[in-house]
């Protein structure tokens, strides 16, 4: 499992790719992120800024851009839209109170020339979780069908399992390269 | 950002708090700073020889602004003995006022018949991280590193 397994697929004449990842806070972001590269997950922290993830391979280099998703920190994500390749944004499914704030946040990005067209993956995370919701109703409740205007996929996971994480990121390569 | 006056306040709420080397192919740091008195000129870290034998390693580096920047960059070198063996340029753009971040570079390592020996590396190696907002240095860092 892991970027770097996957970056090994990737064609060689593309040389860079730049990934953003967004979502609410404590959506998952970073647990994921650091799941796929196999880093101990049990003591993160909020993000008040970013991480990027920076991989070198084969001449082939990818960033992967994780941006703090509290609100006060949401209105600076702009910032970090120009060059994007491909979106990851992520749910957290056992929080559905706040499904629609992540949904319109949501609908925002979409709106963004900046990110038009690119592909996009959506991860249901923390599946684990008994209150979870299952990802085709979230996709439901969010309105994902009526996306047209690029590739999705939604991909249920837990960042705490690694369940369906290299999936999801698989995809999104796939999609990113086409 | 021609302002003095900013460039002034930039670097001065400018902080680099730490640094790890992972095995980037198992996610296991080999080394760690802890909390770093940065305004050192130059630090020194002692690091397991099992590093060089990673094929794939990842060095994380942490820091925070106070200010806002437009148009961060760094250059980071690994110079042996005073000469360059790598250069990597980053450009990380706006950074958010009042912000913590990291940065994490995964590398593969040169060939094993390429490397040259821990005993004649060790404390030999400086790795040197400056931090420019467009042209404007921020702030350097040297790393020497030992090899145990
Ligand atoms: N049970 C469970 N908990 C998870 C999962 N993923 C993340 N968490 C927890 O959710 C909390 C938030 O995770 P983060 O990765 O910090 O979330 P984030 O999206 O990066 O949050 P911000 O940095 O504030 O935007 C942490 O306590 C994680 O341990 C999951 O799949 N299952
Ligand atoms: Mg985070």
């Amino acid at each position: 499992m892991g970027l770097l397994s996957i970056l090994k697929k990737m064609k060689k004449e593309e040389q860079e790719a730049r990934i953003l990842v967004l979502g609410l806070d404590n959506a998952g972001k970073t647990t994921i992120l650091k799941k796929l590269s196999e880093e101990d997950i049990t003591h993160i922290m909020p993000t008040q800024g970013f991480n990027i993830k920076s991989i070198v391979q084969d001449g082939f280099k990818l960033n992967v851009w994780d941006i703090g998703g509290q609100k006060a920190i949401r209105p600076y994500w702009s910032n970090y839209f120009e060059n994007t390749d491909a979106l990851v944004y992520v749910i957290d499914s056992s929080d559905r109170r706040r499904l629609e704030e992540s949904s319109a946040e949501l609908r925002e990005l979409l709106a963004e020339d900046k990110l038009a067209a690119i592909p996009m993956l959506v991860y249901a995370n923390k599946q684990d979780l008994l209150q979870a919701s299952p990802a085709d109703e979230i996709s439901e409740v969010m309105g994902l069908a009526s996306i047209d205007d690029r590739v999705w996929t939604i991909q249920a996971c837990s960042a705490k399992s690694g369940e369906g994480l290299q999936e999801g990121m698989e995809w999104l390569i796939g999609a990113t390269r086409k | 950002m021609d302002d003095g006056g900013h460039v002034q306040a930039m670097r001065e709420g400018f902080h680099i708090n730490w640094m790890n080397m992972r095995d980037a192919s198992t996610g296991q740091v080999m080394w760690e700073s802890g909390e770093w008195d940065c305004d050192q000129e130059e630090m020194e870290a002692q690091i397991p020889c099992e590093i060089l034998r990673c094929r794939q390693v990842s060095r994380e580096l942490n820091f925070s602004s106070v200010e806002v920047i437009t148009s961060l960059r760094l250059v980071q070198s690994v110079i042996f003995k005073g000469e360059l063996l790598e250069e990597w340029n980053f450009h990380f753009g706006f950074v958010i006022p009042n912000s913590t971040n990291t940065w994490q570079q995964t590398i593969e390592a040169a060939e094993e018949e390429e490397m040259l020996p821990a005993e004649l590396l060790s404390g030999n190696v400086v790795i040197e991280t400056t931090f420019f907002d467009g042209e404007y240095p921020i702030m350097t860092q040297r790393v020497r590193i030992w090899y145990l």
